[in-house]
C-alpha cells in the first residue's frame, strides 16, 4: 500500500512554485558551483573553455602519475562467517605432545587465527612441568619450512596420492621382503598401526634405526638387571650425580625432564645440594654445570669406572678387578668412590657412552650402590630413545645382498647420518621400492622413489607414551599447510584400513589406554596427556661382571694413551642434524662456545699448542679411513687434553639454510661414527691425524671474550660459605646517593630474579624470546659482525686457574702471559642470562633525544619503535649492551633469506608484537603485551592481578625456572621475597641505575671455598641503617 | 744610537698599494680560473660524487653498510662529526676573538677561515644526518609544534643540545662571514663588467654604497656579531663533547672533556687553516698577504693547544688511576695497550710530540714544513676522535659484549667524500668570493708613499736630533690609528 502521508519540503512545493518544479529536475535543486570554483577570487574572469582543459588536464595527468607509483596490494580479508572458537585478537591454546625429537614433552601450542605462534611447556605436566627446550620452540618453525614437500612425489616428480598409493599398494603386495626403517616411537597407536601394517605384509619388519643410538645402554640393562629398555633416572632423588660425558642437561635422553629434576635438589636456600661430579672429553653444558668436572679422553671412560667400580667394590664386599693405575688430575677417582659410598642408594651413575663395557660398568656401580628402585626406575621405563645397531647394520647387509624388496622410511635420515653413507645409498639402489616419509626432501629422500611427506606434528593426531604409564596426545594445531599426510594415514591405508587417524588414536586410547569412555577421552585432549597408576618399583642388583672386561677396559685405556682421540658430540638445537633447516637453531649460540652456523673442531689449549695451531686455522682431519677436509679449529678451554671434539648434525647439503644457500654449513662428522660390538661408537682414536692448511676460517660468535677480568660481576660461594653466611660472596655493596627524583611506582612494579645457581644456560630462553617477540634471524655474516638481534642472551664466562697462585685467572692479560702457568683444562664456568635489565633510571632513556625510549609508570623501559630515528645513543649508554639495532630491513629483503622472506614463515610472526622496521632500535621489553594480556584478563574477570600471571617468554621456557619474573610492589610476590634474599645483587650497583633485574649468587656444592674471606655481614646493613637514616632525615 | 724594537714585521709586505690589493684579490674572481683551480676543482668534484654514491647507497642499505654493531654504536659517523666542527672552530676564533682583542694579523686569513668554518659545519651535519637510523625523520630532533599530541624532544639529551649547537654555529657563523664579504661584494659589483656579475653581486651587497653610515654599522654589527660568537667557540665544542662526557661510558664519563674538546677544536681548525692557507698562498700568489709572519703566528697557536690537549690526555689518565673505579682504570689502559692501542699512539705522536716542533722559528716559517705539520695535526685530531669513540665503547662494562670494529669501504669513502665535499665548496669560495678580505687588508697595509714618508721622517730625527726613545713607535703599529 502506498504512503499516503505527504511531506513537502516546503512551501514552494505546496504552492506548485514554477521556480521549484523546474529545479526539481536536476539532481541538485542548488546547482553545482563549479564557476564559482574555477573563477578568479575577484570574480573578474569567468571560466573557460580552456581553464577546463586545464584543470581536466591536471587531474588527469595527477591521477596518473599516482596511479603509476606501485603500490604493493595487501589484502585483510575477514572471515565473512566466524569460525567456531576463533575470535580474532584472542588466542587459542592446544595442549599436546612436541614432536621435535622423540623426548616427547607435553606442551601447549598458542594459536592466533588459526595459525600457531608460539609454544609452551605444560605446566600441569607432571614429568616435564612446563619445560621446552631450544629444540622444542623452534620446532614450531619446521611448520612453515617452505622447503618441506608440498605433495607426494614419484619419482622426484610430484604426483598424487591416488597414484602414490595405488603404485606402493601394488609394490608392496608382490614384495618379498619388506622393511620399516624408523626412530624411535614412542607413540603406542602407532606402534599398533605397524603391526597392522606387518599383519598385512607379514614381510614386513621394524628397524630401529637412531643417528644418536643408546643402544649400548639397552643392552648393558638388558644384560645387567635382564630389562632391555632405557631407565627412568630421578635426578631430584640423587645426593651425589656421577655422569660420564651424558649430557643430562642438555642433550641426553630427556634434557628438560632432567634439568627440572635437577635444579629441583640444587636450591641454595635448602641447605643442601646433590653434589654433581662430571668426568667427560668436551666441555658440554652438563659438565659446565658440575660441581667437579674431571677432563678425561675417552679411551680412559672405562678404567676410570672399573677403578671407581673397584673402590666400592672394595667397600660393599663384591669381586674386584685388576686395573692400571690412572693418571686422573685432582685425585678424582678416590674422590668420586668416596661420595657415592657416602649417598649409597641416593646417588646416581650415569654415562652418555655408546660402549657397552663402559655402560656396563655403569648398571654395575649403580647396582653395588642400591641405586635400582630409588634414582635409577627400571620399571616405569623411558621410550625417548631407542637403537639397535647391530640390526641396522644387518639390515644394510641384507639390502647389499638385494634381499630386500620395499623399504619405508620413517623419521630417519641414514643417508646422511650413517657413518658410511656410501655404502648405505649404494646397498638402497638394490631396493625396488623405496619410500621414505620425511616431510621435505633430504639425503635419503633423494634415493626414494616414492617421497609420501609427512605431517608436521602441530598438523598431526598422534599419541607417545615417553615414559611408561605417561601417555600424550598430539592434536592438529591447523589444518594442513601443504597437501601432506600423516604416516599414520599412509601406513593404515597401505594396509587396508580405511579408518581415520583420529577415530584410530580415540579407539585405542579409549579401548587399551583410558579403559574408559568419551569423557576421559575429552579430558585427556584437554589436558594433553595421560598418566597411569605407576608400576611398583623394584630395586634390582646387577649381574656380575664379565671377568674380561677388566682386559678389555685396560687394553682401551693403554693402547690409546698416547694417541689423540676424536670425541663425537650433539650440540644442543640442532641434535642429529634433523632440524638443521631451522634459521632460530642454527642462530641460537652453542651454549658453551657461543659460535653460531658451524661445526668446528673444539682443541684444548695444550693440543693446540702441541699442532701449533690457534683459533681460525683449517685442518684436514684423518681418522682411520676418514678424512674431513676444511674444519675450522676452536680453542676450547676444558677440553680434555689430546682429544678433539666435532659435533654431528651438520654439513649437509639440502635445505637452503641447512647449507647455508647451498655454500655449505659445518661439515658431516657421521663419517667418523665407528661400529664396534654392536654399537655404534661416538668416539675414534685410531689413526687421529691434523694436518693445518693455509687456510684461515673465522667463526660467528656472539660471545668473543670469554673471561670477566677479575670484574665483580659473578658472585659465587661453596655451599658451606653460604651455609655460614647466606650473603657469601655478596657483601661487595655499593653506598649510593642518588642526583635524581625517583620514579613514582604506585601500580604495578615489575622485576626479575635471575637464579644463576639454577640457570643451566641451555639456550632455550633465547629462542622462546624470539619466537615470542618476533626477533629476526640475521644469519652467519651478520653474526660475525656482531650484530645478532637476541634480545636474551646467555653470557658465559671461564676462570682459569692460575697453577702458581692456585686462584682463579681471569684476566686475560694474566692468561695469555707465557710465563704463568695456566690450567685451561680445568675451568670453571658461569652462565649469566642478561637481557634489558628495565632500570630505575636508565642510562639509555635521558641520552634518547626524541624521547623513543622512555619510563613506564610500571617500572619498564619502553621502545616507542615509531618515534625512534636511529641514533643509537642508547645502545652506547647501555652499560649491559642489551639494546639491538635494525642496521638493515630484515624482512623481505633477499640478503636476509629466511623465514621473514616468504610468506609461509612470516606466519610464525607473533601479532600482539610489532616487526621492526630499518634503522631502529629495540631489545626486550620484559614481554609488555603478555602482561598487558593478563591486565586484561584480570579486568575481565573483576579482579586483581596476582602474581604469577604474567609469565615472560624466558621465564616461561626455562627448564630450571631460574627466572622468575614479578611485580616488586606486591610485597606477597616471589620476586619481593627473592629481592630480600641475601644473595640477590645487581649488576653495576655502584652506577646506580637501579636494574630491575636482580641476579642470586651461584652456590658450588664443592668443599674449597669460592667466596674467600668474608667480610663481617653486619657492616653492610649498618650502612644500609644509615643511609635510611638519612633518608629519613632528609625528608 | 736608535734601537728599534722588533716586535712585530709588516702584516703585508711587498709594498702594495690599495690598488694593488684589490687587483690582487679579485684576480682570480674576473678571470678565468687557472688550471691548478680546475685541477683542484675536479678533483674534488670527482671525490665528491664518491660522498654522493656512499652515503646515498648507505641510505638505501641501512646503517649495515658500516662496519658498526651491537658494541660499537659510533665510530667513523660521529668521528667524522666531531672532526668537522673541531676544524670549524678555528674560522671562528680567528674572526671572533682575534677581532674582539684587535689582533690585526687575522685579517688576511679571517675569511677564509670563516669560509672553512662554515663548509666544516656543513661536512659535520652531512654525518649528523647519514650516522641516523632513520634518516628520513632527521628532523624529530628539533623540537616543532607538531600534530601528533604530546610528542616533544628530550632536553636532558645531549643530542638536542647538539641540534641547538650546531645549527646556532651554523647560522651566526654564515652572517658573520656574509656581513663580512658585503663590502669585498660591492668592491667586486663595482668593477662588473659584465651584466650578469653586476646583478648577482649587486644582489649580494645588497645595496652597499661606502657611505660613513654604511661603515659604521658594519662596523657596530661586526663587533656585535663577533661578541655572539665569542661564546660560541666555548660552547659549540663543549657541548659537542658533552655527548660523550654526559654518558656513562667508561673513557667518556670525564669532566674534563668541554675544555679538552675546545682546545683539541682550535688545534685542529689552525691545523686546517694551515693546510689551505699554505696552498693557496703558493697557488694564488697570496705570500705578501698571508706573510710567514701569519704563519709563525698559527704555529705558535698550534704548539700551544697541541701541548694543552696533550696534558688533558696525561690528566685523563691520572684521573681514572686516582679515580679508583676499576671501568675507568681498564678503559684507559685498553685505550693505550688494548687492541686499538696504535690509534692512541698516532693520536699522542700526532697531536703531543709534533707540535713540539714549532718551538724552532725555522719551522714556524717554512711554508713546506708547515704543510707537513698541519697534515700531521689533523690525522691526530682525527684519531683523538676515533680513540675516544672507539676504544671506549669497544670494551666496556660486560666483557661479554666486547667487540671489534673494523670499518668498511663504504665509511671510508663517506670519510674521504667529505673532504671531496668540503674542497668542493671551497673551490666555489675562491673562485667566485674574494677569499682576503680586501676591505680590512686596507686598512693595515703601508703603502709605498707612507713607507716613504715614514723612512724620510725617521731619517730626520735621526740626523738632527738623535732621540734614542722616539723609535718605540713599530712599522707595524704605526698605522693603528686609522
Amino acid at each position: 500500500m502506498e504512503n499516503k502521508n505527504k511531506y513537502w519540503k516546503g512551501l514552494e512545493e505546496l504552492n506548485n512554485d514554477p521556480k521549484f518544479v523546474a529545479a526539481k529536475k536536476n539532481e541538485f535543486a542548488q546547482g553545482i558551483p563549479l564557476e564559482e570554483v574555477l573563477t578568479d577570487s575577484d570574480g573578474e574572469m569567468q571560466s573557460n573553455r580552456r581553464d577546463f582543459l586545464k584543470y581536466f588536464g591536471f587531474s588527469i595527468s595527477a591521477v596518473a602519475l599516482a596511479a603509476c607509483n606501485n603500490i604493493p596490494v595487501k589484502n585483510a580479508i575477514p572471515y565473512i562467517v566466524k569460525p567456531e572458537n576463533i575470535t580474532p585478537g584472542v588466542p587459542n591454546w592446544y595442549a599436546t605432545t612436541c614432536g621435535a625429537c622423540s623426548t616427547g614433552c607435553s606442551i601447549l601450542v598458542k594459536t592466533r587465527e588459526g595459525r600457531p605462534v608460539k609454544i609452551e611447556g605444560n605446566a600441569d605436566s607432571p614429568v616435564f612441568k612446563g619445560g621446552v627446550c631450544a629444540t622444542g620452540h623452534a620446532s614450531l618453525l619446521g611448520l612453515y619450512d617452505n622447503e618441506r614437500l608440498n605433495a607426494p612425489r614419484k619419482d622426484a616428480n610430484e604426483s598424487t596420492w591416488e597414484t602414490v598409493d595405488a603404485d606402493i599398494k601394488k609394490a608392496l603386495s608382490s614384495a618379498k621382503n619388506i622393511r620399516i626403517v624408523s626412530g624411535t616411537i614412542t607413540s603406542p597407536s602407532t606402534k599398533k598401526i605397524i603391526s597392522e601394517f606387518t599383519a598385512k605384509y607379514p614381510t614386513a619388519k621394524v628397524v630401529g634405526y637412531e643417528a644418536i643410538s643408546y643402544a649400548a645402554l639397552i643392552e648393558a640393562n638388558k644384560r645387567a638387571f635382564g630389562k632391555a629398555v632405557v631407565p627412568s633416572y630421578n635426578f631430584d632423588k640423587a645426593k651425589v650425580i656421577v655422569s660420564f660425558g651424558a649430557d643430562f642437561l642438555g642433550t641426553w635422553i630427556s634434557p628438560v625432564e632432567y634439568t627440572k629434576a635437577w635444579a629441583k635438589n640444587r636450591k641454595a636456600e635448602d641447605k643442601k645440594m646433590s653434589r654433581h661430579l662430571h668426568f667427560e672429553s668436551n666441555l658440554s653444558l652438563t659438565g659446565s654445570n658440575a660441581d667437579y668436572r674431571f677432563p678425561i679422553k675417552p679411551s680412559m671412560e672405562g678404567a676410570v669406572l672399573l677403578s671407581i667400580y673397584n673402590k666400592i667394590a672394595a667397600s660393599t664386599g663384591a669381586p674386584t678387578f685388576s686395573v692400571p693405575t690412572i693418571e686422573v688430575a685432582l685425585n678424582s677417582i678416590d674422590l668420586t668412590a668416596k661420595e657415592l659410598l657416602a649417598a649409597k642408594g641416593q646417588s646416581l651413575v650415569v654415562s652418555g657412552s655408546n660402549n657397552l663395557d663402559n655402560q656396563l660398568l655403569v648398571a654395575a656401580i649403580n647396582g653395588l650402590l642400591g641405586n635400582i628402585g630409588s634414582t635409577v626406575d627400571l620399571d616405569n621405563y623411558s621410550n625417548q630413545v631407542s637403537g639397535d645397531d647391530a640390526a641396522f647394520e644387518a639390515f644394510v647387509a641384507e639390502m647389499e645382498s638385494g634381499a630386500i624388496d620395499a623399504v619405508i622410511f620413517y623419521n630417519t635420515n641414514p643417508a646422511y647420518s650413517y657413518y658410511n653413507a656410501d655404502k648405505f645409498k649404494n646397498a638402497l639402489k638394490k631396493v625396488g621400492t623405496r619410500i621414505t616419509t620425511n616431510s621435505s626432501t633430504d639425503e635419503t629422500g633423494e634415493l626414494c622413489n616414492y617421497q609420501t611427506p609427512d605431517n608436521h606434528y602441530l598438523e598431526s593426531w598422534n599419541d607417545a607414551e615417553p615414559k611408561v604409564g605417561y601417555f600424550g596426545l598430539t592434536q592438529p594445531t591447523i589444518t594442513n599447510v601443504f597437501n601432506t599426510r600423516q604416516v599414520q594415514e599412509s601406513l593404515l591405508k597401505w594396509a587396508g584400513n580405511t579408518t581415520d587417524v583420529y577415530s584410530y588414536i580415540k579407539n585405542n586410547w579409549q579401548s587399551s589406554i583410558l579403559m574408559a569412555g568419551e569423557e576421559a577421552w575429552n579430558k585427556a585432549l584437554h589436558d594433553g596427556f595421560y598418566l597411569a597408576a605407576p608400576k611398583a618399583v623394584s630395586s634390582a642388583s646387577s649381574a656380575p661382571l664379565a671377568n674380561d672386561i677388566a682386559n678389555k677396559v685396560t687394553v682401551n685405556y693403554t693402547t690409546n694413551k698416547n694417541n689423540t682421540e676424536i670425541k663425537l658430540y650433539s650440540k644442543i638445537g640442532l641434535g642429529d642434524g634433523t632440524h638443521a633447516n631451522n634459521p632460530w637453531l642454527q642462530e641460537l649460540p652453542d651454549p658453551i662456545s657461543k659460535v653460531c652456523w658451524d661445526n668446528y673442531l673444539t682443541i684444548g689449549k695444550v693440543t693446540a699448542d702441541q699442532f701449533n695451531l690457534k683459533e681460525g686455522d683449517v685442518v684436514t682431519l684423518k681418522a682411520g679411513k676418514t678424512t674431513i677436509e676444511g674444519l675450522p679449529v676452536l680453542i676450547q678451554p676444558g677440553q680434555a687434553n689430546s682429544t678433539i671434539g666435532l659435533a654431528m648434525g651438520y654439513g649437509k647439503l639440502i635445505g637452503k639454510v641447512a647449507s647455508n644457500f647451498g655454500k655449505g654449513l659445518g661439515k658431516n662428522a657421521f663419517s667418523l661414527v665407528g661400529f664396534e660390538n654392536g654399537t655404534f661408537t661416538y668416539n675414534t682414536a685410531s689413526g687421529v691425524s691434523l694436518t693445518k692448511t693455509d687456510d684461515g676460517y673465522e667463526l660467528a660468535q656472539t660471545q668473543t671474550h670469554h673471561t670477566i677480568e677479575g670484574r665483580n660481576l659473578l658472585r659465587e660461594a661453596s655451599l658451606d660459605e653460604y651455609i655460614k653466611n647466606p650473603s657469601a660472596g655478596n657483601n661487595d655493596h655499593a653506598h649510593i646517593i642518588s642526583l635524581w627524583e625517583e620514579h613514582d611506582s604506585k601500580g604495578h612494579k615489575w622485576g626479575m630474579a635471575i637464579d644463576m645457581n639454577a640457570c643451566t644456560g641451555c639456550g632455550a630462553c633465547v629462542v622462546s624470546c624470539s619466537a615470542e617477540n618476533n626477533v629476526p634471524v640475521v644469519g652467519r655474516k651478520e653474526i660475525l659482525n656482531s650484530r645478532e638481534m637476541h634480545w636474551i642472551r646467555i653470557d658465559r664466562y671461564y676462570s682459569f686457574k692460575n697453577l702458581a697462585t692456585g686462584k682463579p685467572s681471569t684476566k686475560e692479560k694474566e692468561y695469555n702471559d707465557k710465563n704463568n702457568k695456566i690450567d685451561f683444562e680445568h675451568v670453571t664456568v658461569m652462565h649469566q642470562p642478561m637481557m634489558c635489565q628495565h632500570c630505575g633510571h636508565a642510562p639509555c632513556e635521558t641520552v634518547c633525544p626524541v624521547l623513543a625510549t622512555v619510563h613506564s609508570s610500571e617500572g619498564l623501559n619502553q621502545m616507542a619503535y615509531n618515534r625512534c630515528v636511529g641514533t643509537r645513543y642508547c645502545a652506547n649508554n647501555c652499560p649491559y649492551k642489551v639494546r639491538r639495532f635494525n642496521w638493515f630491513k630484515y624482512r623481505e629483503n633477499d640478503q636476509f633469506d629466511f623465514h621473514f622472506n616468504n610468506d609461509l614463515g612470516r606466519m610464525v610472526i607473533n601479532p600482539d608484537v610489532t616487526v621492526r622496521s630499518r634503522g631502529v632500535m629495540e631489545k626486550c621489553s620484559f614481554c609488555v603485551q603478555r602482561i598487558q594480556a593478563s591486565k586484561l584478563k584480570a579486568k575481565i574477570e573483576n579482579r586483581k592481578m596476582v602474581d604469577g600471571d604474567v609469565k615472560t617468554a624466558c621465564q616461561q621456557s626455562c627448564p630450571a625456572d631460574a627466572l622468575v619474573f614479578g611485580d616488586m610492589n606486591d610485597p606477597n610476590s616471589e620476586i619481593s621475597k627473592l629481592f630480600k634474599n641475601e644473595r640477590k645483587y645487581v649488576l653495576l650497583e655502584e652506577y646506580n641505575v637501579q636494574p630491575s633485574v636482580g641476579y642470586m649468587t651461584k652456590i658450588r656444592n664443592v668443599n674449597e671455598p669460592i667466596a674467600g674471606e668474608q667480610k663481617a655481614p653486619a657492616k653492610h646493613d649498618e650502612k644500609h641503617e644509615e643511609h635510611k637514616a638519612a633518608e629519613h632525615a632528609h625528608s | 744610537m736608535s734601537y728599534e724594537s722588533p716586535i712585530r714585521d709588516l702584516l703585508v709586505t711587498g709594498g702594495k698599494t690599495y690598488s694593488d690589493i684589490t687587483k690582487d684579490i679579485t684576480r682570480p674572481i674576473e678571470n678565468k680560473p687557472s688550471k691548478a683551480w680546475w685541477l683542484g676543482f675536479g678533483l674534488s668534484s670527482i671525490v665528491l660524487a664518491i660522498w654522493i654514491f656512499s652515503t646515498t647507497y648507505t641510505m638505501l642499505v641501512g646503517l649495515g653498510a658500516w662496519g658498526l654493531n651491537k658494541t660499537v654504536g659510533w665510530a667513523f659517523d660521529i668521528t667524522n662529526f666531531v672532526f668537522w666542527v673541531g676544524i670549524g672552530h678555528a674560522g671562528t676564533l680567528i674572526s671572533a676573538v682575534l677581532l674582539l682583542f684587535r689582533q690585526k694579523w687575522r685579517m688576511s686569513i679571517n675569511r677564509s677561515a670563516e669560509a672553512m668554518t662554515i663548509f666544516a659545519v656543513l661536512c659535520a651535519a652531512s654525518f649528523i644526518l647519514s650516522h641516523m637510523g632513520r634518516p628520513w625523520v632527521a628532523y624529530w630532533p628539533i623540537p616543532l609544534p607538531n600534530a601528533f599530541g604530546s610528542l616533544w624532544v628530550n632536553f636532558n639529551s645531549p643530542l638536542v643540545w647538539d641540534v641547538f649547537a650546531i645549527s646556532t654555529y651554523f647560522s651566526v657563523s654564515l652572517v658573520f662571514w656574509y656581513v663580512g664579504l658585503i663590502p669585498d661584494i660591492a668592491t667586486v659589483r663595482d668593477r662588473a663588467t659584465s651584466k650578469a656579475r653586476k646583478f648577482w653581486y649587486g644582489f649580494f651587497a645588497m645595496g652597499w654604497n661606502g657611505s660613513t653610515k654604511v661603515w659604521h654599522r658594519y662596523e657596530v654589527i661586526s663587533l656585535i656579531l663577533a661578541a655572539i660568537s665569542t661564546p660560541l667557540v666555548l660552547s659549540v665544542h663543549s657541548i659537542v663533547s658533552m655527548d660523550f662526557a654526559t654518558s656513562l661510558v667508561p673513557g667518556w664519563h670525564t669532566t674534563i672533556f668541554p675544555p679538552y674538546f675546545v682546545a683539541g677544536a682550535i688545534f685542529s681548525g689552525f691545523g686546517m687553516v694551515l693546510t689551505l692557507l699554505v696552498v693557496a698562498r703558493e697557488v694564488l700568489n697570496y705570500k705578501d698577504y698571508i706573510t710567514s709572519e701569519h704563519l709563525d703566528a698559527m704555529c705558535r697557536v698550534v704548539m700551544l693547544t697541541g701541548t694543552l690537549v696533550g696534558l688533558a690526555y696525561i690528566t685523563e689518565f691520572f684521573v681514572a688511576a686516582y679515580s679508583g673505579v676499576e671501568y675507568e682504570q681498564y678503559a684507559f689502559l685498553n685505550r693505550a695497550f688494548g687492541p686499538y692501542g696504535w690509534s692512541y699512539w698516532i693520536m699522542m705522536g700526532c697531536n703531543l710530540v709534533a707540535p713540539q716542533v714549532f718551538w724552532s722559528k725555522w719551522a714556524r716559517t717554512t711554508p713546506w714544513f708547515i704543510f707537513i705539520m698541519s697534515i700531521i695535526v689533523n690525522i691526530g685530531m682525527w684519531f683523538e676522535r676515533f680513540v675516544i669513540i672507539v676504544t671506549s665503547l669497544h670494551r666496556d662494562f660486560l666483557p661479554s659484549s666486547w667487540s671489534m670494529y673494523t670499518p668498511t669501504i663504504v665509511e671510508f669513502s663517506i670519510l674521504l667524500g667529505s673532504f671531496g665535499l668540503f674542497f668542493f665548496l671551497f673551490f666555489l669560495f675562491m673562485k667566485f668570493l674574494p677569499s682576503i678580505n680586501m676591505s680590512e687588508l686596507k686598512s693595515i697595509v703601508k703603502t709605498k708613499h707612507a713607507l716613504e714618508l715614514e723612512k724620510q721622517y725617521t731619517e730626520l730625527l735621526n740626523n738632527n736630533h738623535k732621540m734614542p726613545h722616539h723609535a718605540h713607535e713599530t712599522k707595524g703599529d704605526s698605522v693603528h690609528g686609522h
